[in-house]
Formats: structure tokens, sequence, C-alpha cells
């Protein structure tokens, strides 16, 4: 029931642990960065998504 | 005072008790992201969005406008710039506001006592017609729909009903959405097949059963308003219950707040590229938020490479209760354990946590 239509998502790297730790991802036509966090909304459809293999992830600069 | 002179119906879960209108900014007074917009999502009223699916040729505008019925000041409103040329069979589109479970274990959901709810409203549309409103339990993915009816174009009306209560699936008590209400403006046959007058299991035949007017959609220039929205524990709509402006905006930014332009940020130099800094917050957020690439530059100054930078992204984000962690990366140019001073000088930094 939320039809959120996200067309790209990446992994973003901890700039000093290198460590994922957002999503940079285009949501309804809108680009937002995206905690790792359950609660998140946009986490939990990007992660459904991927669950139900309709999105891939891609890995973050020099990961 | 005797407690005789007291009337006894007052003591009573009959009588009408305040903050009992479980709604978020139903008079639909706050709209933190501007007054209007072209497209789907939370665009402009607060906690009230356009949900849909692809449309062909479909063009609208959702605004907050000051046309209300009396004793309100404001309403959202959905117009058709671009009709659809007919609405196909697996297209719809609704005005949806959700709400956190935690908010809701009054109701008693999941068990032989689970309480009725009842939602009443104004709206005002071009077009006459039965429209369908679809009440959906996340956690237990079930729904159940109701249908009212707008008699007279052009003409604010007020609208009342009512839902049993779902003996079936608990609501989680959590600060994730639990619940949907869903306004429907149009809807294919896809949507339509299967009869929810009861609380069933969700599917897509039954999203807005007993929905038969699509002409808002289908009618360049239509229009659908809606304003006074409460929804409240019982069988019976009681008057609308107002809030100060103040009282829903706090309520509002619990989803959504807006972090203003030229404001100032204490932060820390962390490595050669990023600052971190902390934003304190209007009230605490639902969760962690996400946070738009909106063009954000920052200027930072210090007692080190002091300069003006786009910021090429937000990499991490923490939250407290009052506080927001932010990562700002700068790219370079950064000293590492230094102190810095943000000034965000191009935009609003906006932080959604919506349901």
């Amino acid at each position: 029931m939320n039809e959120m239509n996200i067309t790209s998502a990446k992994y973003m790297a901890h700039s000093e642990t290198g460590e994922n730790d957002a999503i940079k991802a285009t949501i309804d036509g809108m680009g937002y960065t995206v905690p790792l966090a359950i609660g998140n909304a946009h986490y939990a459809e990007i992660m459904r998504q991927v669950d139900a293999g309709e999105l891939t992830i891609a890995p973050a600069e020099g990961g | 005072m005797a407690l005789s002179k007291i009337r006894s119906d007052s003591l009573e879960d009959t009588a009408i008790h305040g903050n009992r209108n479980l709604i978020i900014n139903g008079a639909m007074q706050v709209a933190q992201r501007g007054t209007s917009s072209t497209s789907s999502g939370y665009q402009t009223v607060d906690r009230f969005n356009v949900h849909k699916s692809s449309f062909g040729q479909l063009a609208f505008t959702q605004t907050q406008v000051t046309d209300a019925p009396a004793g309100f000041s404001n309403s959202y409103k959905f117009t058709t710039t671009t009709a659809e040329t007919a609405v196909d069979a697996a297209e719809s589109l609704g005005i949806r506001t959700a709400l956190e479970g935690q908010d809701l274990q009054q109701l008693g959901y999941g068990t032989g006592s689970a309480k009725k709810l009842t939602l009443s409203f104004y709206v005002k549309s071009s077009q006459t017609g039965t429209f369908a409103i679809y009440f959906y339990s996340a956690d237990t993915v079930r729904i159940i729909t109701r249908t009212y009816t707008i008699s007279s174009a052009n003409t604010w009306e007020q609208k009342s009903v009512t839902i049993d209560g779902d003996a079936s699936g608990s609501i989680d008590n959590d600060a994730n959405e639990s619940f949907q209400i869903s306004w429907c403006i149009a809807a294919g046959s896809n949507f339509t097949s299967s009869d929810s007058t009861s609380w069933s299991a969700y599917s897509t035949a039954n999203t807005y059963f007993g929905h038969a007017q699509n002409a808002v959609v289908t009618t360049t220039n239509a229009t659908w308003q809606i304003t006074g929205v409460q929804l409240e524990v019982g069988e019976q709509s009681t008057p609308f219950e107002h809030r100060s402006y103040g009282d829903e905006l706090a309520r509002c930014q619990r989803y959504f707040q807006i972090v203003g332009n030229s404001s100032y940020f204490a932060g820390n130099g962390v490595g050669s590229a990023s600052i971190s800094t902390g934003i304190p917050l209007a009230t605490p957020m639902r969760a962690e938020p996400s946070v738009p690439d909106t063009g954000y530059a920052f200027h930072r100054s210090g007692n080190t490479n002091s300069g003006t930078n786009s910021v090429t992204n937000v990499t991490y984000a923490t939250i407290g209760a009052s506080n927001l962690q932010l990562r700002v990366n700068f790219g370079s140019g950064i000293s590492d354990e230094v102190a810095y001073v943000l000034n965000a000088i191009t935009a609003d930094l906006q932080l959604t946590a919506e349901l």
C-alpha cells in the first residue's frame, strides 16, 4: 500500500570507516539520503523492494 | 460545589472529551512544504498526500487553499489540470493520511472488544457521485471500505462514516505505520471488484470497493476538496476538535520539519572531507529522517579553511530526542578535529520521517 517509485539506490560509505551508513535513492522523482534505520519509511520500502527482487542497491564508491 | 450539582453525563464515556481527534492537521492549517504542487506524495498540506498508480495523461495540482466551510480557514484541494482520457483497470488515485500504531492501542484491535471508529469530514467537489474511502490496517494487512455521496456540485457537505473494530488482528505498539485512510479520487476496475464492507484480507480487488465516480480525473478543471477531518473512537461523530496552529505544527513536525536557511550549526571536522554537526530539532521526530537533495550549500567558518561549498551529500544521520547529527560531506578541504561553524546559505534543510 506504499506505492513509492524508487528508480535508483546506492549505498553511501562513511568517509572514515568506509562502512555503509546511508542510501542515496531517487524516490518518486526526488533524491534523498536515506538512513539505514528500520523506522524510516523510505528505508523500509527500499528493503522490501530488494527482498522482492524489484530493486538492487548499488555498492558505495570504492566499496 | 456539591457533587450533586455536577451533571452526571459529563463524567460518562458518552460525553464529549478533548483530544479525541486521532487525525493530525485535519483542518489543513499546516503546509510546511508549500501551498501548491503538481507532484504526488507529500507536497503541500502536512500529513496528507496524493498516492497513485501510473496514469496516461493525468496532470493535477494539490494545493492548500483558503476556501473552506464556516469555522475553518483552509482546505486541501485536488485539481485536474489535464484530464485522463479514461481510467484504466489498473489505475487508481487517492488522498491519504496515516497513523502510528502506538497512538491506536486504545482501539483494542485483535480482541473481542475492538472499538468502532467514526470518520467525519467536509468535502466539496465539482463532480457529484459516490466515492470510496479505505481504512487499511498495515500490521495485519486487512482492509475495510466505506462510501459517501457528494450530492451537490461545488458545495461543502459534511460526511460521516463508521467502521467496526477489527477483532482479528492487533495493532503493533510502535512508531511505525499501522493505519491508513485514503479518500479515493479515481479507481479502475481492478480495485473495486471485491466486497470489503467488513474487515477482510487486503487485496488489490477490494481496495476501493464501492467507488463509482472517476470524473474528477477525467474532467479538466474538476476539483475535490476536503477539510475538518476527524477520526474518533465510537460510532457517533462529534463537532470538529479545533486545535491551535502551534499545536498542529508541533504534531506535524514529528514527521517533517524544516531547518531554515541561514541557520548556524556548530561542527567538528572529520578527516579531510566531512564536518559532523548537530542540528536541534523543533520536536523529536518519529524516526531517523531522510534528507532530500535540494542543492544545499554551507558556508563553513572556523580557525582554518573557511569557505563556501556545495554539499556533495549528507552521509550520516543519527537522531536523539532533541537533535539530529548529520555528517556533511564537502568533498575536500576540511581539517580533522577542527571546530567549524556551518551556515546554510542556499536552501532549507528538509527532514522527513513520514509514515
